[in-house]
């Protein structure tokens, strides 16, 4: 493990979601020059966040979003009427 | 005075629920049905237990929306009342208790192969075989997260919650938001790209 790396590797989600201040993000970019094993962290990081987020969708089955409806209707129509 | 922070129409659709309409319901319902449901099913990997937290989630907001104070937007309301909901589905399964995730087990050592095969989505159709395959890689992924880390990761990479709208919607520090974060997104590339390269995704 280089110098800096245990430090800097703490704070790569951080730097990543643009949540460090200038100085630390221009200290991490230098680690970065001598470090390819904490720039390839990032960009993996990146790329497991980008799959995730694009294999997210999930579709509500029908039959669910008629349950859901109907219970509410039973719980609340009584009370509230137009 | 407090100031309101729901979105315009979610507050005219609050405004219309507390006069009595089930229209405005109906409304907000379609509004955030689908996220709820997909946050269920991401936390607990069922689609029953997702049905069940949509449904507890919807009833105890409409329960409790007319002393709802839209100090905060209406979805971060409804995603705490989902995220207890989760809590709770979780005690009552009396499931293993967290196991922690440190950091030291992958912070690479000089000399290691540091190569990590994360594939690409792809939106063509005719992918529909191995888009299904990766979809389960990643959802086994996630699901094989502890329970803490998966809560933090869902509500920030999947549904957009900053650090501190998700510190304030799971009752915890923003500082261990981002420990936590960072903990589950390198669990979830270690866990995705051995799979990967396992041969799990042709």
């Amino acid at each position: 493990m280089k110098k800096n790396c245990r430090k800097d590797y703490e704070r790569l989600s951080e730097y990543l979601d643009g949540e460090l201040d200038p100085d630390a993000c221009r200290e991490i970019e230098r680690h970065f020059r001598e470090c390819p094993e904490c720039r390839e962290c990032v960009e993996s990081m990146k790329k497991t966040i980008q799959l995730c987020k694009e294999a997210s969708t999930e579709e509500v089955p029908t039959d669910a979003r008629e349950r859901l409806r109907s219970m509410l209707q039973a719980c609340f129509g009584s009370t509230h009427t137009e | 005075m407090n100031e309101i922070a729901t979105e315009p129409i979610d507050h005219r659709l609050i405004s219309e629920f507390k006069a009595g309409s089930m229209e405005a319901m109906e409304k907000i319902v379609e509004r955030y049905e689908d996220r709820i449901f997909t946050f269920g099913l991401k936390m607990c990997g069922h689609l029953q237990d997702a049905e069940d937290i949509a449904q507890e989630t919807f009833l105890n907001a409409f329960k409790y929306l007319k002393d709802f104070r839209e100090e905060t937007k209406l979805k971060n309301w409804l995603f705490k009342i989902a995220t207890t909901a989760c809590i709770r589905k979780r005690r009552k399964k009396k499931c293993e208790p967290d196991r922690e995730i440190s950091l030291e087990s992958f912070i690479p050592q000089n000399g290691d192969d540091v190569k990590y095969e994360i594939p690409d989505w792809s939106e063509d159709p005719s992918d529909n075989m191995l888009r299904a395959e990766l979809k389960d890689v990643i959802d086994n992924a996630i699901q094989s997260l502890s329970h803490k880390y998966r809560l933090v990761f869902n509500l920030r990479d999947m549904e957009g919650f900053s650090t501190q709208e998700t510190a304030d919607i799971l009752g915890i520090s923003t500082q261990s938001v981002k420990t936590r974060l960072h903990r589950a997104r390198l669990f979830l590339r270690d866990k995705i790209s051995t799979s990967y390269k396992e041969g799990g995704v042709q």
